[in-house]
């Protein structure tokens, strides 16, 4: 089943580029222009797409996918809410600062691995400080304090 | 220059007080990674990557180059003494590495590891010395059809290669080829795929698409574990010299390893892992006590580990001789001398002889290091493997944020991250390799130029192309490697038709 929705979206994604390319000047093969290439990889891309489509149409279905356990349902939570703080972190950063948003990523993040909340808010507090310090002040990297 | 001639010259340049530090500094960094479950040395340099920026391109060759090679070492360390491999290269180690550990045998095992290692990572660096200066030799002959057909075919090799199905590597590939194309276009000045976005002008940018790829797929795997700590034996100093009898047994292994790991390290694909299966299964077939094998042999532990250093020594040659890497890691050595304007090929070896000489004589250097740092000190990384994982992954993933961010100071190269991290996950989870997705990333660009430039030689003639008697040695072999194996399925399922009567099982 995943065979054929990872095969249609192939498909989808390299006809999508492939229209994309299409848009660009092709030039000629004596004198390629800056179409050329990204079509020839837009045709790879939909004939991979297509033969993995065929391949996994014309296999029988396999049986279903066993129900996730209570420990693999813990454990895609656990990298689900990685995930969630990565994206909040990169959403956060320009509106309040590296500091605190530093701070927030490492307590939340620990909090949700299993740490106490105490544990988890010192260790975010240590580390916003000393890898502003490291970061933005020795090696000049220009993290953005926030609004104050 | 002769090869002895530019080793001295090397030396001069690798034992310089700042390069001699970048070394050892690079060896730590890849030992303790290498020790550490879940993070690999792909990521690791990624990470350090923006560190090097401000430095000598010799000094940052040699750095990253430390923490590749180091990881070897260090891999074999966690899956001898806890029983997982610290590292994709050390999976073979485990089988024999952990039996001799519950025979008390720990510290012969670590021993023999790291002396093979050092053994292999020297033939390795010799072979580097020879074959790259060689190859360096004939690549001057070569015009863009020939690098076109090298980075074509070996794409199309190491998506034979990197374990899996080929349709799935030709989507990574796909997928990383499509990605070179984003950017303004080398030859017209002309912005595709950008969608009005000025960062993405610039291209796509290796380093966070590998950070992700690497750094931060690898943490979600290690979240979803939660806290976790390693249950770890402790090795004394004195139980650490091996036997007569176990030396014996060992140096031939060491030898055999060190061939296997150099040549396949030439050919793209998984070398380091790819060399330690070879090296292990030849042995158990040459050996006369086959059945010792998976019960605590010493060569079970000799081959495979030094297959895997000569291996990282054998990926440098594609990237020293003709400017293609064939892995992610020697893709991100590429990116590190590009970004000093340094174009690693046939002429580099000629022209900057202190970059080329001065990092194989660190890498002599690096291995002796190693052996020094890995003996006596096993203990003190060992207890790395005490911090728990979980406070790991997260200071990981926030240096992964703040390395990418300070590549351009730009949060697109945040987003990529976040968004090639959960791509890479979803990639683990479905047992595909990305290698094949980074390198074409790499190549694709120098692809593109390259087949323009050859079909404008050959006024667009495709089989003029092809026909060039060089490009058609070269596509040979992966044409090959790709048609051999369905040919001859093909055949056997002819023969079990002809055949009704079924074999018992």
């Amino acid at each position: 089943m995943l065979e054929r929705v990872v095969g249609l979206a192939v498909i989808v994604a390299a006809g999508i580029y492939l229209w994309l390319a299409a848009a660009l000047p092709y030039g000629t093969t004596a004198r390629p222009g800056a179409g050329f290439f990204p079509t020839l990889v837009g045709i790879f891309g939909c004939m991979v797409g297509l033969t993995m489509s065929a391949r996994a149409f014309r296999a029988p279905a396999r049986a279903p996918v066993v129900p996730a356990t209570t420990a693999d349902v813990a454990a895609q939570r656990r990298a689900l809410s990685t995930v969630a703080v990565l994206v909040g972190f990169c959403l956060l950063m320009p509106w309040i600062g590296y500091p605190l948003v530093a701070f927030a990523f490492v307590t939340v993040l620990l909090q949700r691995l299993g740490s106490a909340w105490r544990t988890a808010a010192l260790i975010g507090a240590v580390t916003a400080v000393v890898s502003f310090y490291a970061f933005g002040v020795l090696l000049d990297v220009p993290l953005p304090r926030g609004p104050w | 220059m002769g090869p002895l001639e530019g080793l001295a010259y090397g030396f001069t340049v690798a034992l310089t007080p700042t390069n001699l530090l970048a070394c050892f500094l690079g060896v730590l960094v890849g030992t303790i990674v290498g020790v550490l479950p879940g993070i690999g040395p792909v990521g690791a340099m990624a990470l350090l990557l923006p560190s090097t920026f401000a430095l000598h391109p010799a000094t940052a060759l040699i750095m990253l180059a430390g923490i590749y090679y180091g990881a070897m070492y260090g891999g074999s360390t966690t899956s001898i003494l806890v029983n997982v491999p610290g590292e994709a290269g050390s999976i073979v180690t485990l089988l024999d590495g952990y039996q001799l550990t519950r025979k008390g045998r720990a510290g012969a095992a670590l021993c023999v590891a790291a002396v093979g290692s050092f053994i292999a990572g020297t033939i390795g660096v010799v072979g580097i010395m020879l074959a790259a200066a060689w190859l360096a030799d004939l690549a001057i002959k070569f015009g863009p059809p020939e690098y076109f057909a090298i980075a074509l075919g070996g794409l199309l090799l190491l998506s034979r290669l990197s374990g899996g199905s080929v349709l799935h590597s030709f989507v990574m590939v796909a997928v990383g080829l499509a990605l070179g194309t984003v950017g303004m276009d080398t030859v017209t000045a002309l912005r595709r795929f950008t969608f009005g976005s000025v960062a993405l002008s610039q291209g796509v940018d290796l380093v966070p698409v590998i950070m992700g790829l690497y750094g931060v797929a690898e943490v979600l795997l290690l979240a979803e574990q939660g806290i976790a700590k390693a249950v770890i034996v402790s090795v004394r100093l004195r139980e650490l010299l091996p036997t007569r009898d176990e030396w014996r047994r060992s140096w031939a292994p060491i030898g055999r390893g060190s061939v296997i790991g150099f040549v396949t390290g030439l050919i793209p694909g998984p070398a380091a892992v790819l060399s330690t299966f070879i090296a292990y299964n030849i042995e158990k077939k040459v050996s006369r006590t086959p059945e010792r094998f998976g019960h605590g042999a010493i060569e079970g532990v000799a081959a495979p580990e030094s297959a895997n250093n000569a291996a990282t020594a054998g990926a440098m040659v594609p990237l020293l001789s003709l400017g293609i890497p064939f892995s992610p890691a020697t893709a991100i050595l590429l990116g590190a001398l590009v970004i000093h304007g340094l174009q690693p090929g046939p002429l580099m070896i000629v022209q900057r002889p202190e970059v080329f000489w001065g990092f194989v004589a660190s890498m002599y250097i690096g291995n002796l290091l190693l052996l020094i740092l890995n003996l006596p000190l096993v203990g003190l990384f060992v207890s790395v493997l005490r911090l728990p994982q979980h406070v790991l992954a997260t200071l990981v993933l926030l240096l992964c944020l703040v390395g990418a961010f300070s590549l351009s100071n730009s949060y697109l190269d945040l987003w990529i991250l976040v968004i090639f991290g959960v791509f890479g996950y979803a990639l683990r989870k479905l047992s595909v390799d990305a290698s094949p997705l980074v390198v074409a990333l790499v190549l694709g660009p120098m692809m593109e130029k390259t087949l323009r430039q050859a079909l404008f030689i050959t006024q667009g003639s495709l089989a003029d192309l092809v026909m060039r008697p060089l490009t058609l040695a070269i596509l040979a072999i992966p044409a090959l490697a790709l048609l051999v194996p369905p040919l001859l399925r093909l055949r056997r399922s002819a023969r079990t038709a002809a055949a009704p009567v079924a074999e018992p099982r």
